[in-house]
C-alpha cells in the first residue's frame, strides 16, 4: 500500500496554478499554441494490421484481426467491428493490470461509435455466407505510454491498423457451393477492408475561463483542466460522434471547436494516409521482389547460395538483404508489369536475362519450372477472378500461381483446395528441397481462420 | 567483470562498475578515513558497489557510485523537493519520487516547537483576517496537501522510511522550506546532478545569460523553476528538459535555438 501511495503521480499546487496563469496568456508548458497538436508519428509493425502511433510522448498501439463469426441474428449480412482497449500498467501508474478503470471502457466507447456509427468501415463486403458466416474485425488498443490525451492516438493507431490490415480472400467453392474456401495469401493476395473515410477523434481541453481552449492536452494539462470534449469528425466536415465531460461550456465555443476539429482531422487525415501509402508502395515492392525472383527459367550459375531460405520463408524478414537487390528487381518489374499475362513466358526469357540478379540460383524449384507448367498456371489464372489489387498488375497474378509452386507440400495439407493448384507439381532437387522451410507464418494465421 | 579483490581505488574511479564489484580495499589504506557516498557499501574491509554506474572520487576522501534513473533512492544529505501528501500526528508524509514515502518531522523547521506546527491542510480564508495571531499558535506556513518543499534527507536506510528536515544540520532555515509559485518539473537523478555540478552546467550558464529566473534542483529530479514572466518559466524548463542527452556545445546551440523563436 505504501509502495502504490508512493508511486503515484502526483500534481503539486505550483504546477496547478502555473498552467492555470500561463494558458491566460496562451501560453502552454510544453511551448506549443493552444491550437497546436503535437507531433504525429506512425509506424507499422511486421504484420498486416498493425500499427504504432507516437503523439509527443504518449504512445499506443493498434492490432487488427479476423476471424469467423455467426451474424448477428438482425444483421444477418454484415460482418461484426469490435474494439478491445488495454491500458497496459507500464504506462502510467494509475493503471492497474487486468481490467482496467471507466477511462479504458470510456476510450473504447468513443472509438468505437466513431467507426461503428459513422460506418466507416464497410461490414457488408465483410459477410461471406448471409446469415451463416461473416468476419469479425477485432481491433486491440494497447496503451504504451500515457502522455496525454489517449483517445486521439488511439484512434489514429486504430484508423492506421485497419487500413493496413490484409485479410484473405475466401470463395464459395466444393460440390454444393456452400464450402467456403481460404485462399493462402501465396495463392490469392489478402485483401484490405473497405473504409470509407477516416473519423479522427480531436480531443479539446476547457478551463475555468471559457475563453481558454486547448487542443490535445498532455497529462499535466488533463488533470488540471475543468472539461473535456472529444469530437469525431472525418476530412468532409462530417460529425461522426462527439462526447462531452466536466464544466459546461457555451454554445459558441462548441462551434468554434468543431470547425477547428475539421480543419485538425484533414490534416491528420493526410498524414495517415501518407504513412499508410508509403507502406503499401514498400509491401509491394517486397513482393514483387518475391515473384520476379522465382520467375526465371535461366539459372545463373551457383551464385550466392547464401541469399537464403529466409528470404522464402519469411515473407517480410530479412528486407535488408533484398534492398540490395530492389534497385536491380524494380527495372526487371517494371519490363513485366508492362506486359499481358498471356506473354508472361516469352517475356520471361528475355527479362532474365536482362537482369543479373543473383538469387535465381537459391530456389531450389526454379530449375524445375517448366513451360507446361506455366502454360496450365497462367491459363487457369486468367479464368479465375482475379482479386482487384491497387499494387496487383496482370503479370503479379501470373507469377503468384508459379511462386505456389514451391509450396505445394503445403497446399496439399488443406483438403478443399483450389484445383489449379493441384497440377502444380513440381519435381525439385531433394537436397535443397528438405532445407527450404515452407511454412510461413502468415500461412499458418489463415488456416487457423478456418 | 575485474573482480580483483586487491585492486588500488585508482583503476576503479571514473568507469562502470556493476552491483557485487569490489572497489576498494580498505586493508591497504589504513591511516585514511573514508567518506562512502551512495551505492557503496561496506563488509569488513571491503567496498563493494550496490548500484550499477560510475564510480567517482573526490578529494580529500569521498567515494560514491553516480547513475541516472528516473526513480530516486533516498541518500542521506541529499536536498531534494518534495511533495505534501497528508499529515499525521507526529510527521507530514511526503513524496519524494522514492520507493517510500519521506516522514517529515513535524517540528523540523526552524523555530518549531509543539505551539506552532505548521498545518498542511486546505486552505482556509479565515488566517487572513489575524496574521500575527495565527502564525504563532496555528503555523509558522499555511501549507496545503501538494504543496511544494525544499527538503534535506537526515535518515535514509533502505527498508525504512526517510526522514526529511527543512533545516539544515544546525537548525537554521537555510532556504529550506515550502516554494511559492513557480513551476516544477521532473527529470532523471542524472540530469539533476548535472544541473547542480560546478562548473555551472552549460544550460544553465546559457540561460542565465539572456534570462533572469529562480531555480530549485532536487538531487531526487524535482526541478522548481520561477521567473517573472510565463514564457521565461516555459523556455527554462523545456531547455533544461531537452538537455538530457547533449553535450556542452550542444546545449548551448539548443539554448540559443529556443531564446532566438521567442523573440
Amino acid at each position: 500500500m505504501d509502495a502504490r501511495l508512493a508511486n503515484t503521480w502526483r500534481l503539486t499546487l505550483n504546477e496547478k496554478n502555473f498552467i492555470k496563469t500561463a494558458l491566460l496568456s496562451e501560453i502552454r508548458i510544453d511551448g506549443r499554441k493552444p491550437f497546436e497538436f503535437r507531433n504525429i508519428s506512425i509506424n507499422f509493425g511486421r504484420e498486416d494490421g498493425s500499427a504504432e502511433v507516437q503523439l509527443g510522448q504518449t504512445r499506443v498501439m493498434g492490432i487488427v484481426t479476423a476471424k469467423f463469426v455467426q451474424p448477428y441474428r438482425d444483421r444477418p449480412n454484415e460482418g461484426t467491428l469490435a474494439i478491445y482497449p488495454e491500458f497496459s500498467p507500464m504506462a502510467d501508474p494509475s493503471f492497474e493490470a487486468g481490467r482496467s478503470g471507466e477511462s479504458a471502457v470510456e476510450l473504447g466507447r468513443i472509438i468505437d461509435r466513431g467507426l461503428r456509427e459513422s460506418r466507416a468501415v464497410d461490414t457488408e463486403s465483410l459477410c461471406i455466407v448471409a446469415g451463416k458466416l461473416v468476419w469479425a474485425i477485432r481491433i486491440d488498443i494497447l496503451i504504451l505510454d500515457n502522455g496525454g490525451n489517449l483517445v486521439d492516438a488511439a484512434n489514429i493507431a486504430a484508423l492506421a491498423a485497419l487500413m493496413t490490415f490484409r485479410r484473405p480472400e475466401c470463395s464459395l467453392g466444393g460440390e454444393d457451393g456452400l464450402e467456403v474456401i481460404i485462399h493462402p495469401p501465396e495463392m490469392r493476395d489478402p485483401l484490405p477492408l473497405i473504409v470509407h473515410h477516416l473519423p479522427i477523434a480531436i480531443t479539446f481541453g476547457f478551463f475555468i475561463d471559457e475563453n481558454v481552449v486547448v487542443i490535445d492536452p498532455i497529462l499535466n494539462e488533463e488533470a488540471v483542466m475543468a472539461g473535456r470534449m472529444i469530437a469525431t469528425v472525418n476530412a468532409n466536415g462530417d460529425i461522426c460522434a462527439i462526447q462531452k465531460a466536466g464544466e459546461g461550456v457555451s454554445q459558441r465555443v462548441i462551434m468554434q471547436c468543431l470547425q477547428l476539429a475539421i480543419t485538425k482531422a484533414a490534416d491528420i487525415t493526410k498524414q495517415i494516409k501518407a504513412a499508410v501509402e508509403a507502406y503499401n508502395s514498400e509491401r509491394a515492392l517486397q513482393k514483387i521482389k518475391r515473384e520476379t525472383t522465382c520467375v526465371g527459367n535461366n539459372v545463373k550459375g551457383d551464385q550466392n547460395q547464401t541469399l537464403d531460405n529466409k528470404g522464402i520463408s519469411e515473407l517480410v524478414g530479412k528486407y535488408m538483404e533484398r534492398l540490395k537487390l530492389i534497385s536491380v528487381e524494380s527495372y526487371a518489374s517494371q519490363n513485366i508489369s508492362a506486359e499481358e499475362t498471356k506473354s508472361l513466358r516469352r517475356g520471361t526469357d528475355s527479362n532474365c536475362i536482362k537482369f543479373n540478379s543473383t538469387p535465381l540460383s537459391w530456389d531450389p524449384y526454379s530449375k524445375c519450372v517448366d513451360l507446361e507448367f506455366l502454360k496450365a498456371s497462367v491459363a487457369l489464372q486468367g479464368l479465375s477472378t482475379a482479386s482487384e489489387e491497387k499494387e496487383a498488375t496482370g503479370k503479379e497474378k501470373g507469377s503468384e500461381a508459379e511462386s505456389a509452386g514451391p509450396y505445394e507440400d503445403v497446399n496439399s495439407k488443406w483438403s478443399a483446395v483450389d484445383a489449379s493448384t493441384t497440377e502444380m507439381h513440381v519435381i525439385g532437387p531433394k537436397t535443397l528441397k528438405d532445407a527450404v522451410k515452407p511454412k510461413n507464418k502468415r500461412k499458418k494465421k489463415a488456416s487457423s481462420v478456418i | 567483470m575485474e573482480n580483483k579483490q586487491s585492486s588500488s581505488p585508482a583503476s576503479f574511479v571514473d568507469s562502470t562498475v556493476v552491483p557485487g564489484d569490489v572497489v576498494l580495499d580498505l586493508s591497504s589504506m589504513t591511516s585514511q578515513t573514508i567518506k562512502l557516498g551512495g551505492g557503496l557499501r561496506q563488509d569488513c574491509d571491503a567496498i563493494s558497489a550496490m548500484k550499477a554506474g560510475t564510480l567517482r572520487f573526490s578529494k580529500p576522501n569521498k567515494y560514491w557510485i553516480e547513475s541516472s534513473q528516473k526513480r530516486y533512492v533516498p541518500c542521506v544529505e541529499d536536498t531534494i523537493l518534495g511533495i505534501v501528501v497528508d499529515s499525521k500526528a507526529d510527521n507530514f508524509l511526503i513524496d519524494i519520487k522514492g520507493p517510500a514515502m519521506g516522514f517529515l518531522p513535524v517540528l523540523a523547521f526552524e523555530g518549531g516547537t509543539r505551539r506552532n506546527i505548521p498545518k498542511f491542510e486546505i486552505l482556509v480564508e479565515s488566517s487572513h483576517n489575524s496574521i500575527l495571531f495565527s502564525m504563532r499558535l496555528i503555523g509558522l506556513y499555511q501549507l496545503e496537501v501538494g504543496t511544494l518543499l525544499y527538503l534535506r534527507v537526515v535518515k535514509a536506510n533502505s527498508g525504512m522510511n526517510p526522514e526529511l528536515s527543512c533545516t539544515d544540520a544546525s537548525g537554521k532555515a537555510a532556504e529550506f522550506g515550502p516554494l511559492k509559485d513557480g513551476y516544477m518539473f521532473e527529470t532523471s537523478t542524472g540530469l539533476s546532478r548535472k544541473l547542480l555540478s560546478s562548473p555551472t552546467c552549460p544550460v544553465l550558464e546559457a540561460l542565465g545569460k539572456k534570462l533572469s529566473f529562480e531555480i530549485a534542483v532536487g538531487l531526487n529530479g524535482r526541478v522548481w523553476v520561477n521567473a517573472a514572466s510565463p514564457d521565461t518559466i516555459v523556455v527554462v524548463a523545456n531547455a533544461i528538459m531537452n538537455s538530457e542527452s547533449l553535450s556542452g556545445a550542444q546545449q548551448i546551440i539548443m539554448v540559443d535555438h529556443l531564446l532566438k523563436n521567442i523573440q
